[in-house]
Protein backbone atom coordinates (compact mmCIF):
# COMPACT_ATOMS: atom_id res chain seq x y z
CA UNK A 1 0.00 0.00 0.00
CA UNK A 2 1.25 3.47 -0.88
CA UNK A 3 0.66 6.36 1.02
CA UNK A 4 1.25 9.21 -1.83
CA UNK A 5 -0.54 9.34 -5.20
CA UNK A 6 2.42 10.31 -6.79
CA UNK A 7 5.98 9.04 -7.63
CA UNK A 8 8.51 9.65 -4.88
CA UNK A 9 10.91 12.22 -6.43
CA UNK A 10 14.80 11.18 -7.16
CA UNK A 11 16.94 13.16 -5.10
CA UNK A 12 19.84 14.63 -6.21
CA UNK A 13 22.92 16.55 -5.05
CA UNK A 14 22.35 18.92 -8.73
CA UNK A 15 19.74 20.88 -7.67
CA UNK A 16 18.72 23.80 -9.58
CA UNK A 17 20.28 26.43 -7.49
CA UNK A 18 23.33 23.65 -7.83
CA UNK A 19 23.34 24.39 -10.95
CA UNK A 20 22.84 28.06 -11.46
CA UNK A 21 25.66 28.24 -8.77
CA UNK A 22 27.72 26.03 -10.82
CA UNK A 23 26.81 27.79 -14.40
CA UNK A 24 27.54 31.70 -12.51
CA UNK A 25 31.10 30.16 -11.47
CA UNK A 26 31.67 28.38 -14.99
CA UNK A 27 31.32 31.42 -16.41
CA UNK A 28 33.29 33.56 -14.07
CA UNK A 29 36.35 31.40 -13.75
CA UNK A 30 36.25 31.02 -17.60
CA UNK A 31 36.21 34.68 -18.16
CA UNK A 32 38.76 34.92 -15.54
CA UNK A 33 40.69 32.07 -16.79
CA UNK A 34 40.69 33.77 -20.50
CA UNK A 35 41.86 36.92 -19.13
CA UNK A 36 44.77 35.35 -17.80
CA UNK A 37 45.76 33.73 -20.77
CA UNK A 38 45.37 37.11 -22.82
CA UNK A 39 47.55 38.63 -20.09
CA UNK A 40 50.30 35.84 -20.75
CA UNK A 41 50.48 35.88 -24.23
CA UNK A 42 50.52 39.88 -24.50
CA UNK A 43 53.05 39.68 -22.05
CA UNK A 44 55.11 37.31 -23.70
CA UNK A 45 54.86 38.99 -27.24
CA UNK A 46 55.45 42.48 -25.47
CA UNK A 47 58.82 40.82 -24.69
CA UNK A 48 59.61 39.28 -27.74
CA UNK A 49 58.76 42.28 -29.64
CA UNK A 50 60.96 44.32 -27.38
CA UNK A 51 63.98 42.04 -27.69
CA UNK A 52 63.15 42.91 -31.66
CA UNK A 53 62.74 46.20 -31.48
CA UNK A 54 66.20 46.35 -29.47
CA UNK A 55 68.03 44.69 -31.99
CA UNK A 56 66.70 46.86 -34.52
CA UNK A 57 67.64 49.62 -33.18
CA UNK A 58 71.08 48.39 -32.49
CA UNK A 59 71.37 47.82 -36.43
CA UNK A 60 70.07 50.91 -37.09
CA UNK A 61 72.81 52.32 -34.42
CA UNK A 62 75.55 50.73 -36.85
CA UNK A 63 73.65 51.90 -39.63
CA UNK A 64 74.04 55.54 -38.40
CA UNK A 65 77.64 55.50 -37.63
CA UNK A 66 77.94 53.74 -41.10
CA UNK A 67 76.27 56.83 -42.79
CA UNK A 68 78.55 58.87 -40.74
CA UNK A 69 81.62 58.11 -41.75
CA UNK A 70 80.20 57.99 -45.32
CA UNK A 71 79.75 61.53 -44.85
CA UNK A 72 82.53 62.32 -43.64
CA UNK A 73 84.55 60.30 -46.43
CA UNK A 74 82.05 62.23 -49.27
CA UNK A 75 82.66 65.22 -47.67
CA UNK A 76 86.41 64.95 -47.42
CA UNK A 77 86.31 63.86 -51.14
CA UNK A 78 84.76 67.35 -52.20
CA UNK A 79 86.62 69.44 -50.28
CA UNK A 80 89.76 67.67 -51.35
CA UNK A 81 88.83 67.76 -55.06
CA UNK A 82 87.10 71.69 -54.18
CA UNK A 83 90.63 72.71 -52.99
CA UNK A 84 92.71 70.62 -55.96
CA UNK A 85 90.16 72.50 -58.39
CA UNK A 86 91.25 76.02 -56.66
CA UNK A 87 95.00 75.11 -56.79
CA UNK A 88 94.82 74.01 -60.51
CA UNK A 89 92.93 77.66 -61.70
CA UNK A 90 95.34 79.20 -59.21
CA UNK A 91 98.39 78.01 -61.14
CA UNK A 92 96.72 78.99 -64.39
CA UNK A 93 96.18 82.38 -63.21
CA UNK A 94 99.97 82.30 -62.16
CA UNK A 95 101.58 81.53 -65.20
CA UNK A 96 99.08 84.13 -66.78
CA UNK A 97 100.19 86.49 -64.76
CA UNK A 98 103.81 85.70 -64.99
CA UNK A 99 103.89 85.65 -69.23
CA UNK A 100 101.75 88.58 -68.86
CA UNK A 101 104.63 90.61 -66.97
CA UNK A 102 107.38 89.81 -69.42
CA UNK A 103 107.15 93.09 -71.74
CA UNK A 104 107.94 92.66 -75.49
CA UNK A 105 110.84 94.11 -75.78
CA UNK A 106 112.15 91.14 -73.74
CA UNK A 107 112.67 87.67 -74.81
CA UNK A 108 112.53 84.40 -72.54
CA UNK A 109 114.07 81.46 -73.68
CA UNK A 110 113.24 79.95 -70.44
CA UNK A 111 111.13 79.95 -67.20
CA UNK A 112 111.37 77.67 -64.65
CA UNK A 113 108.38 78.03 -61.57
CA UNK A 114 108.79 76.56 -58.40
CA UNK A 115 106.76 76.41 -54.58
CA UNK A 116 108.16 79.67 -53.45
CA UNK A 117 110.30 81.04 -56.30
CA UNK A 118 110.85 81.97 -60.30
CA UNK A 119 114.00 81.05 -62.52
CA UNK A 120 113.84 83.08 -65.77
CA UNK A 121 116.33 82.67 -68.57
CA UNK A 122 116.16 85.44 -71.44
CA UNK A 123 117.73 87.85 -73.56
CA UNK A 124 117.17 91.67 -73.56
CA UNK A 125 118.17 94.59 -76.08
CA UNK A 126 120.53 96.48 -72.87
CA UNK A 127 120.40 95.92 -68.90
CA UNK A 128 117.79 99.21 -68.44
CA UNK A 129 114.94 97.91 -69.92
CA UNK A 130 115.59 94.88 -68.15
CA UNK A 131 116.00 96.76 -64.66
CA UNK A 132 112.63 99.30 -65.63
CA UNK A 133 110.30 96.74 -67.56
CA UNK A 134 111.12 93.93 -65.44
CA UNK A 135 113.23 93.75 -62.42
CA UNK A 136 110.71 96.29 -60.94
CA UNK A 137 107.85 94.45 -61.15
CA UNK A 138 109.70 91.25 -60.44
CA UNK A 139 111.01 93.25 -56.96
CA UNK A 140 107.49 94.25 -55.82
CA UNK A 141 106.15 89.92 -56.13
CA UNK A 142 109.32 88.56 -55.19
CA UNK A 143 111.44 89.37 -51.72
CA UNK A 144 114.61 88.44 -53.04
CA UNK A 145 115.77 88.90 -56.77
CA UNK A 146 119.06 88.23 -57.85
CA UNK A 147 120.03 88.88 -61.49
CA UNK A 148 123.09 88.40 -63.85
CA UNK A 149 124.00 89.51 -67.29
CA UNK A 150 125.93 88.20 -69.94
CA UNK A 151 126.20 89.83 -74.07
CA UNK A 152 124.90 87.81 -76.17
CA UNK A 153 125.95 87.69 -79.56
CA UNK A 154 123.73 89.94 -81.61
CA UNK A 155 124.69 92.83 -79.12
CA UNK A 156 121.83 91.99 -76.66
CA UNK A 157 122.28 90.96 -73.63
CA UNK A 158 121.23 87.45 -71.65
CA UNK A 159 120.39 87.41 -68.07
CA UNK A 160 119.57 84.63 -65.65
CA UNK A 161 116.66 86.08 -62.67
CA UNK A 162 116.65 84.14 -59.79
CA UNK A 163 113.67 85.23 -57.65
CA UNK A 164 112.23 83.92 -54.47
CA UNK A 165 109.45 84.64 -51.74
CA UNK A 166 110.83 84.10 -48.11
CA UNK A 167 108.35 82.44 -46.04
CA UNK A 168 108.46 84.81 -42.89
CA UNK A 169 108.14 87.85 -45.46
CA UNK A 170 104.80 86.24 -46.89
CA UNK A 171 103.64 85.57 -42.68
CA UNK A 172 103.94 89.00 -42.49
CA UNK A 173 102.02 90.49 -45.27
CA UNK A 174 99.71 87.69 -44.14
CA UNK A 175 99.63 89.47 -40.76
CA UNK A 176 99.27 93.07 -42.32
CA UNK A 177 96.33 92.33 -44.32
CA UNK A 178 94.53 90.34 -41.48
CA UNK A 179 94.73 93.88 -39.18
CA UNK B 1 17.14 18.92 14.22
CA UNK B 2 18.91 21.68 11.94
CA UNK B 3 16.54 23.53 9.96
CA UNK B 4 19.34 23.76 7.05
CA UNK B 5 18.91 20.92 5.20
CA UNK B 6 21.96 18.68 3.60
CA UNK B 7 21.88 20.19 -0.30
CA UNK B 8 22.16 23.85 1.47
CA UNK B 9 24.85 22.86 3.04
CA UNK B 10 26.76 21.24 0.34
CA UNK B 11 25.56 24.63 -1.78
CA UNK B 12 27.02 27.07 0.71
CA UNK B 13 30.11 24.76 0.70
CA UNK B 14 30.42 24.60 -2.90
CA UNK B 15 30.08 28.55 -3.10
CA UNK B 16 32.49 29.37 -0.08
CA UNK B 17 35.40 27.21 -2.20
CA UNK B 18 34.66 28.60 -5.96
CA UNK B 19 35.03 32.05 -4.04
CA UNK B 20 38.16 31.33 -2.53
CA UNK B 21 39.25 30.20 -5.49
CA UNK B 22 37.97 32.86 -7.68
CA UNK B 23 39.41 35.42 -4.89
CA UNK B 24 43.19 33.44 -4.54
CA UNK B 25 43.18 33.34 -8.74
CA UNK B 26 42.49 36.84 -8.74
CA UNK B 27 44.85 38.04 -6.17
CA UNK B 28 47.62 35.41 -6.52
CA UNK B 29 47.94 35.51 -10.89
CA UNK B 30 45.44 37.81 -12.27
CA UNK B 31 46.49 40.99 -10.96
CA UNK B 32 50.42 40.44 -10.75
CA UNK B 33 50.32 39.95 -14.53
CA UNK B 34 48.03 42.79 -15.08
CA UNK B 35 50.68 44.90 -13.20
CA UNK B 36 53.45 43.26 -15.17
CA UNK B 37 51.21 44.15 -18.58
CA UNK B 38 51.24 47.57 -17.39
CA UNK B 39 54.90 47.52 -17.06
CA UNK B 40 55.16 46.12 -20.21
CA UNK B 41 53.00 47.95 -22.25
CA UNK B 42 54.71 51.32 -21.08
CA UNK B 43 58.04 50.01 -21.91
CA UNK B 44 56.88 49.22 -24.89
CA UNK B 45 55.67 52.81 -26.16
CA UNK B 46 59.39 54.15 -25.11
CA UNK B 47 61.16 51.64 -26.63
CA UNK B 48 58.61 52.09 -29.89
CA UNK B 49 59.15 56.23 -29.79
CA UNK B 50 63.25 55.47 -29.04
CA UNK B 51 63.26 53.08 -32.01
CA UNK B 52 60.91 55.41 -33.96
CA UNK B 53 63.64 58.41 -33.03
CA UNK B 54 66.56 56.16 -34.22
CA UNK B 55 64.82 55.02 -37.08
CA UNK B 56 64.21 58.91 -38.45
CA UNK B 57 67.49 59.83 -37.49
CA UNK B 58 69.07 56.88 -39.82
CA UNK B 59 66.64 57.88 -42.46
CA UNK B 60 67.77 61.60 -42.54
CA UNK B 61 71.89 60.41 -42.25
CA UNK B 62 70.57 58.15 -45.28
CA UNK B 63 69.29 60.75 -47.49
CA UNK B 64 72.47 63.63 -46.81
CA UNK B 65 74.60 60.42 -47.98
CA UNK B 66 71.98 59.36 -51.14
CA UNK B 67 71.58 63.80 -51.49
CA UNK B 68 76.06 64.33 -51.43
CA UNK B 69 76.25 60.77 -53.80
CA UNK B 70 73.86 62.40 -56.45
CA UNK B 71 75.29 65.81 -56.34
CA UNK B 72 79.23 64.91 -56.41
CA UNK B 73 78.70 61.84 -58.70
CA UNK B 74 81.78 62.83 -60.93
CA UNK B 75 83.92 63.33 -58.50
CA UNK B 76 83.11 60.24 -56.65
CA UNK B 77 84.23 58.70 -59.69
CA UNK B 78 87.12 60.48 -60.36
CA UNK B 79 88.01 59.25 -57.11
CA UNK B 80 87.90 55.57 -57.67
CA UNK B 81 89.03 55.89 -61.18
CA UNK B 82 92.92 54.26 -61.86
CA UNK B 83 94.51 56.31 -63.44
CA UNK B 84 95.70 54.92 -66.87
CA UNK B 85 98.86 56.71 -68.66
CA UNK B 86 97.48 55.47 -72.20
CA UNK B 87 93.78 56.92 -71.52
CA UNK B 88 95.74 60.10 -69.98
CA UNK B 89 97.63 60.69 -73.70
CA UNK B 90 94.56 60.34 -75.75
CA UNK B 91 92.30 62.35 -73.60
CA UNK B 92 94.46 65.08 -73.61
CA UNK B 93 97.23 64.95 -76.47
CA UNK B 94 94.66 68.15 -78.10
CA UNK B 95 96.32 70.21 -75.88
CA UNK B 96 99.77 69.26 -76.61
CA UNK B 97 102.21 68.48 -79.94
CA UNK B 98 103.76 65.86 -78.06
CA UNK B 99 102.96 64.29 -74.69
CA UNK B 100 104.75 61.96 -72.78
CA UNK B 101 103.94 60.76 -69.41
CA UNK B 102 106.46 58.68 -66.64
CA UNK B 103 105.16 55.60 -64.45
CA UNK B 104 102.89 56.84 -61.49
CA UNK B 105 104.84 56.40 -58.68
CA UNK B 106 102.85 55.92 -55.30
CA UNK B 107 103.53 58.44 -52.55
CA UNK B 108 102.64 58.56 -48.69
CA UNK B 109 99.02 58.89 -48.32
CA UNK B 110 96.83 61.42 -47.64
CA UNK B 111 94.48 60.57 -45.33
CA UNK B 112 92.11 57.85 -46.89
CA UNK B 113 93.51 59.00 -50.36
CA UNK B 114 96.09 57.30 -51.86
CA UNK B 115 98.41 59.98 -53.87
CA UNK B 116 100.82 58.49 -57.61
CA UNK B 117 103.22 61.27 -58.82
CA UNK B 118 103.43 61.22 -62.68
CA UNK B 119 106.05 63.61 -64.57
CA UNK B 120 105.16 64.87 -67.94
CA UNK B 121 107.20 66.09 -70.62
CA UNK B 122 104.85 67.70 -73.60
CA UNK B 123 105.50 70.35 -76.13
CA UNK B 124 102.78 72.89 -76.65
CA UNK B 125 102.60 75.61 -79.46
CA UNK B 126 101.71 78.44 -76.92
CA UNK B 127 101.02 79.24 -73.10
CA UNK B 128 97.45 79.34 -74.19
CA UNK B 129 97.55 75.40 -74.73
CA UNK B 130 98.74 74.36 -71.31
CA UNK B 131 95.97 77.37 -69.81
CA UNK B 132 93.70 75.22 -71.96
CA UNK B 133 94.87 72.22 -70.39
CA UNK B 134 95.12 73.56 -66.66
CA UNK B 135 91.21 74.17 -67.32
CA UNK B 136 90.18 70.66 -69.39
CA UNK B 137 92.43 68.92 -66.17
CA UNK B 138 89.78 70.12 -63.34
CA UNK B 139 86.82 68.24 -65.57
CA UNK B 140 88.69 65.10 -66.33
CA UNK B 141 87.95 61.83 -65.58
CA UNK B 142 90.80 61.77 -62.62
CA UNK B 143 91.55 64.05 -59.69
CA UNK B 144 94.79 65.64 -60.91
CA UNK B 145 96.71 68.15 -58.99
CA UNK B 146 99.64 70.21 -61.17
CA UNK B 147 102.80 70.66 -59.13
CA UNK B 148 105.41 72.57 -59.63
CA UNK B 149 108.46 72.83 -60.70
CA UNK B 150 106.84 73.57 -63.81
CA UNK B 151 109.76 74.21 -66.96
CA UNK B 152 108.86 76.26 -69.89
CA UNK B 153 111.89 76.31 -72.56
CA UNK B 154 111.54 78.34 -76.08
CA UNK B 155 112.43 75.26 -78.64
CA UNK B 156 112.45 75.81 -82.39
CA UNK B 157 109.36 74.62 -82.70
CA UNK B 158 107.60 75.13 -79.69
CA UNK B 159 107.69 75.47 -76.08
CA UNK B 160 108.84 72.21 -74.14
CA UNK B 161 107.30 71.80 -71.24
CA UNK B 162 108.03 69.58 -68.21
CA UNK B 163 105.74 69.20 -64.80
CA UNK B 164 104.50 67.01 -62.29
CA UNK B 165 101.06 65.94 -61.21
CA UNK B 166 99.35 63.90 -58.75
CA UNK B 167 96.82 61.51 -58.75
CA UNK B 168 94.13 61.19 -56.16
CA UNK B 169 92.63 58.03 -55.74
CA UNK B 170 90.14 57.18 -52.70
CA UNK B 171 92.27 54.00 -50.66
CA UNK B 172 88.94 52.08 -50.14
CA UNK B 173 90.91 49.68 -47.85
CA UNK B 174 91.37 52.40 -45.61
CA UNK B 175 87.91 53.77 -45.91
CA UNK B 176 86.69 50.22 -44.89
CA UNK B 177 88.93 49.75 -42.07
CA UNK B 178 87.33 53.22 -41.00
CA UNK B 179 84.04 52.22 -40.66
CA UNK B 180 85.16 48.96 -39.26
CA UNK B 181 86.98 50.61 -36.50
CA UNK B 182 83.65 52.95 -36.17
CA UNK B 183 82.03 49.98 -35.37
CA UNK B 184 84.07 48.40 -32.51
CA UNK B 185 84.10 51.53 -30.97
CA UNK B 186 80.41 51.56 -31.20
Amino acid sequence: MSSSFIQPRKKTVLTQEFKLLISFFSMSIFMLVSTYIFLVYKNHSFVQTKAEMVQKRLNLDIEISNSKKKIKYLKDEVSLSNEIYKHNALLKESITNLFDLIPSRITLSEALLLENGLKLYGITPNKDIYDFMLQAPLRSIFSKTYTSFYPADNGWVRFVSTNYIDPSDEEIKKVVVDE
Amino acid sequence: MSSISRPHIYLLIVTLFLLIFVFVFSFELLIPKGKEYRILSVDMKKEIRKFRQYKDYSDTKLGIVQELQQKNRVIIEAFNYNFNPEKFQKQYKEYFSKLQISPKTELKNEKEFKVYEVNATSQINSPKSFYNFLDAVNKGDWIISVNFPIKFKRKEDGISSSFTMKVYKIDKKLALHGIKNNLLNN
